[in-house]
């Protein structure tokens, strides 16, 4: 098992002075490290991902047995297509809005729930709350959420006993509220990610530092822009990657809700590569789009490998 | 560290070894025995639908019938079916015989993911006068409808008396006048329900065309698309004037069926065009629901023969199984008088063998209503059979969300949906 | 002296209010979510909504745990969530731990490699991945879903890992190696059981997401006996009926070992912080 790779590679190491250490095996450390990695992500991921670059560039993939070379044409049809471009500016309000509340309220409730002022039964009781919506499947998350909303539902209900609407809200049929709806329940079931991290992180800042920094006098929120945020960053920096990437594959919450309308106004580049492939029955344009999901992927994650050099 | 090393050790060794033993376990399970019995997988979404076990009784029975022959039934969540059966035809592992909806037969087809039937009826000999009914693409037949389900008009009787309609409304102006009066009659109550949900679009085929087909009406002309055609176009303002009148219940551009079925269950709509199959669901969730089913309304003046629509749970063979004669000798087995009658009778539809009777000994008296006016009309669903037809539909039901909103004309819908579809329809 | 103890009064009252708001926030749907599971079918759209309704009853819960198959769905999700999680921390481990402590030729190819391969849409992936699959003998396996939901998994914990790595000073591990111990002795002594809060954090989601994951469960299986919760959740939603109280039921159950799961592991969360492991 290849688990064993860097084991014997080091083992070895103590009977030996250090220093005589044969460099190439030294060198070769690291990529044991990361040999069970490698093979799984490239037999089980990589390989599937060039197929489906190679399907971007044929015609009538899959539904028909003799498909041909089509160039950039499908490519083309994707970029010129009015609802990829619209699922395109969807996704971008969608997925940055999710993560900059994601991070907010997770970062907010973390703080609160380490915070010293409190005692260890308060914190364990509101640590257990607000780890709720982490626990169901996508699936329920739609569902309760659609009994939630619905215009006849609880949410309109409570609004308009106390007087806030007059009449009940379309949540997810009005095409001026539905991306904001779908984007509120992506938010509610997303930010305990951000939480549970970041408070695993906060144990991690040693409290010497807090207290140096109390020693010379500083408020509060001097403190947490030098200290906290500072010691939180590369955890930020990889769970801000991480949601983006994730919240633009969020396809059930969307399916389930409102399907990609009313009137496209809830369209993912997830509805519209979908409906391109189960629907349409274009495999060729929805890998096309898939690539080029890829490849602005790719700019994130050369950013992130930058700030990971940076440190 | 030396002992740090060796616990690892082990936790990867039990853990590699737990794997590993999963794996074998797994692999034991499959493929034919060698005594020549054969086991076909059938891939359906009834079971779930049916009273717990009915479905596997009638499975018992043919295997009872045809000891050589096993029925492992495979059963996925009826939104993810079409994707599942792609996906598999894809790599060639279909399972041997598929549950099918009418709207997905053409693209598996031309997918050469299901067979010809018509071939294997040949071959067996079978008699197939006795089907009501069989879908086609390009003259030969890929699904056979083993029981189908129409979709009457659902009215509920106490919310009619109470808006002062004094009979259900049997055509398009006297079911506008019904539809505001039950909407006039307080609470949050409206006339009619319209889901036109994009996800699963089938409000299209259900929900709007039906009353073109209603009314006689046909939405192609020869296998072509024929929208801007003036029953069409008299449908679809009709539709517009009920939304224009205030009268259909809120969220409509996002609502799916169930939401529908729902609502008139708890008497917050008034009426609306559903599947029969739903009337046990209505009587088991609202037991003291005073309602009743009748034909659609027509357009006025209107005296011809109504169109029906329905849906079906058709069945279709694989193209890469192995066993195709006992996959047809199955699929006939169910499509026999007696297991038709039997399956159509505890699924509360209509059998898809003309000569099989449902039993309404014990069914609800409006399944024999909905029988009658199956029998004065005739079952109508012009999307069975097209290509890529959930896509039509999509496609439709935004132009119409558009006409809803107001952001469009009728006359640039129509002719907007003519232009999309005939660029599918070839 | 006042003055400080009134303004702690002050933070804590702010700080509880907050706390409360936010539990309104993130608890009132599941308490929606959970008054759904006791109520009968018809009572779920009842309008005006309430909470507790007339047909109160625990039916929908013993429709699930009396049924065979259903039950089957949970051992399932068991298994496979479990086997993910240990494997997925495993590996991750190894591998976060040579980002960030190892420099060598083709470390950003590798990690930006690791970063972009999840880019793709899944629902792209599904039919070139079913194929593969297929082709190596693990479909409908237990492997098979186990290694598929790693491939989800691993580049999360990987970059989560790492990042808790990072946020470890590098004089721990320089001093074990000070004391002639290898690369292999520092991870496993000293940087694993001080990263253990993180480590826990990235094991709790990596089971989450195995246990939730939907799409391939449902593609890489066909039968019951390999089939997961969410596909039974999924299930109950029919073409002509909504099973709504035992959907819910069935997400209550699901959610309560993953519950269970988080508070015991909770107690270390809070752990790392009194354990003194970080003193650099």
């Amino acid at each position: 098992m290849t688990l064993t790779a860097p084991e014997t590679s080091t083992r070895a190491a103590p009977a030996v002075p250090g220093r005589s250490r044969s460099t190439l095996a030294r060198r070769l450390v690291p990529y044991g490290y990361l040999s069970p990695t490698v093979l799984l992500i490239v037999v089980l991921m990589v390989v599937p991902i060039v197929m489906v670059i190679g399907y971007s560039f044929r015609d009538n993939v899959i539904v028909q047995e003799n498909s041909v070379f089509a160039g950039f044409a499908n490519y083309t049809k994707v970029l010129t297509d009015e609802s990829f471009l619209a699922a395109l500016k969807n996704t971008g309000v969608f997925i940055s809005v999710s993560t900059l509340a994601h991070l907010v309220l997770g970062l907010t409730f973390a703080m609160m729930l380490n915070s010293p002022l409190l005692g260890g039964v308060t914190k364990a009781i509101f640590r257990i709350v607000y780890i709720l919506p982490w626990l169901f499947t996508i699936a329920v998350i739609a569902v309760i959420w659609r009994l939630l909303l619905d215009p006849a539902g609880v949410v309109n209900h409570v609004l308009q006993t106390l007087g806030l609407i007059q009449e009940g809200v379309n949540w997810f049929s009005d095409p001026g509220m539905a991306l904001w709806a779908v984007t509120f329940v992506n938010i509610w079931a997303g930010y305990p990610f951000f939480m549970i991290s970041l408070l695993a992180a906060l144990q991690g800042i040693p409290n010497d530092l807090y207290e140096a920094a109390a020693v010379d006098g500083t408020n509060w929120f001097q403190r947490f822009f030098h200290v906290t945020l500072p010691q939180l960053r590369p955890v930020i920096i990889s769970m801000a990657v991480l949601d983006l990437i994730w919240t633009s594959h969020q396809f059930a919450l969307i399916w389930m809700t409102t399907g990609g309308g009313p009137l496209n106004a809830t369209e993912m580049l997830s509805t519209f590569t979908y409906k391109q492939a189960f629907s349409e029955y274009e495999f060729a344009t929805a890998s096309a789009a898939a690539v080029i999901v890829l490849l602005l992927t790719m700019v994130l994650a050369f950013f992130y490998v930058r700030s990971q050099r940076e440190r | 560290m030396l002992f740090r090393a060796t616990r690892l050790k082990r936790l990867i060794g039990a853990v590699t070894a737990a794997t590993m033993v999963t794996f074998v376990a797994a692999c034991g399970s499959g493929e034919d025995a060698s005594d020549g019995t054969v086991t076909l997988e059938f891939a359906q979404w009834w079971g779930a639908e049916l009273p717990a076990g009915e479905f596997d009784k009638i499975i018992n029975d043919f295997t009872t019938e045809n000891p050589n022959i096993k029925v492992k039934l495979l059963s996925a969540p009826y939104a993810s079916t079409k994707q599942q059966l792609l996906t598999g035809a894809a790599s060639k592992t279909l399972p041997d015989v598929v549950g099918l909806d009418g709207a997905w037969v053409n693209d598996f087809a031309k997918q050469g993911a299901i067979t010809d039937l018509s071939k294997l009826m040949t071959d067996a000999n079978y008699d197939a006068s006795e089907l009501a009914s069989q879908v086609q693409v390009d003259g030969k037949t890929y699904m056979i409808p083993v029981v189908n389900f129409v979709y009457p008009l659902f009215v509920n009787k106490d919310l009619l008396t109470k808006a002062g309609v004094p009979s259900t409304p049997t055509t398009r102006t006297e079911f506008l006048d019904a539809a505001k009066k039950i909407s006039a009659s307080g609470g949050d109550v409206k006339g009619w329900v319209l889901p036109l949900d994009t996800a699963v679009p089938n409000g299209v085929q259900n929900d709007v065309m039906s009353w073109l087909w209603a009314s006689g009406g046909s939405m192609l002309a020869d296998g072509k698309p024929n929208l801007t055609s003036a029953p069409v176009k008299s449908t679809i303002e009709y539709v517009k004037s009920l939304n224009d009148a205030g009268v259909i219940a809120p969220g409509s551009l996002t609502m799916k069926e169930q939401d529908k079925v729902e609502k008139f269950t708890n008497g917050q709509v008034g009426m609306m065009i559903d599947s029969l199959a739903h009337i046990n669901l209505i009587k088991k969730n609202k037991p003291d629901l005073n309602f009743e089913v009748a034909a659609l309304p027509a357009e006025d003046g209107f005296t011809g023969q109504r169109g029906i629509p329905y849906a079906s749970w058709g069945i279709g063979i694989s193209n890469s199984t192995k066993h195709k004669a006992e996959a047809f000798k199955f699929v006939s087995y169910l499509m026999s008088q007696q297991t038709n009658a039997k399956l159509s009778t505890i699924a509360n539809g209509f059998p898809g063998n003309k000569t099989a009777e449902p039993d309404f000994g014990n069914s609800d008296p409006l399944f024999k209503t909905a029988f009658d006016i199956y029998q004065q009309g005739y079952p109508a669903n012009e999307f069975v059979g097209l290509p890529k037809s959930e896509d039509l539909m999509r496609s439709f039901a935004e132009q119409l969300q558009l006409v809803l909103t107001g952001k469009s004309s009728v006359d640039d819908a129509l002719a907007k949906s003519q232009e999309n579809w005939s660029s599918v329809i070839e | 002296m006042a003055t400080v103890k009134t303004r702690r009064t002050l933070a804590k009252a702010g700080v509880v209010t907050g706390l409360v708001i936010g539990g309104l926030f993130a608890g009132l749907p599941v308490l929606w979510l959970l008054s759904t599971s006791f109520k009968s079918n018809g009572e779920v759209f009842q309008n005006p909504p309430s909470l507790i309704t007339e047909g109160f009853s625990f039916d929908a819960y013993r429709a699930i745990l009396g049924n065979a198959a259903q039950l089957r769905f949970f051992l399932n999700s068991y298994i496979v969530a479990f086997a993910v999680t240990i494997l997925t921390l495993l590996v991750a481990v190894l591998a976060g731990y040579a980002f960030s402590r190892f420099t060598f030729p083709f470390k950003k190819t590798i990690n930006a490699m690791i970063v972009s391969v999840q880019a793709v849409p899944p629902i792209t992936l599904v039919i070139p991945y079913f194929g593969l699959i297929v082709a190596l003998g693990l479909y409908d396996t237990y492997l098979g879903l186990i290694l598929t939901h790693m491939v989800f998994t691993l580049p999360y914990a990987i970059i989560m890992v790492t990042a808790y790595l990072n946020t470890l000073p590098r004089e721990l591990d320089e001093s074990v190696k000070v004391d002639g111990g290898s690369s292999w002795t520092a991870l496993w002594r000293i940087l694993v059981p001080t990263a253990v809060p993180g480590l826990i954090a990235v094991g709790v989601y990596t089971f989450m997401i195995s246990w939730n994951e939907y799409l391939f469960a449902l593609t890489l299986t066909r039968t019951d006996e390999m089939r997961t919760v969410p596909i039974g959740i999924q299930l109950l939603m029919g073409q002509h009926s909504y099973e709504w109280n035992q959907m819910m039921a069935m997400s209550v159950l699901g959610s309560i070992p993953v519950l269970l799961l988080f508070l015991f592991f909770q107690r270390r969360f809070i752990g790392g912080l009194t354990a003194g492991a970080v003193k650099a």
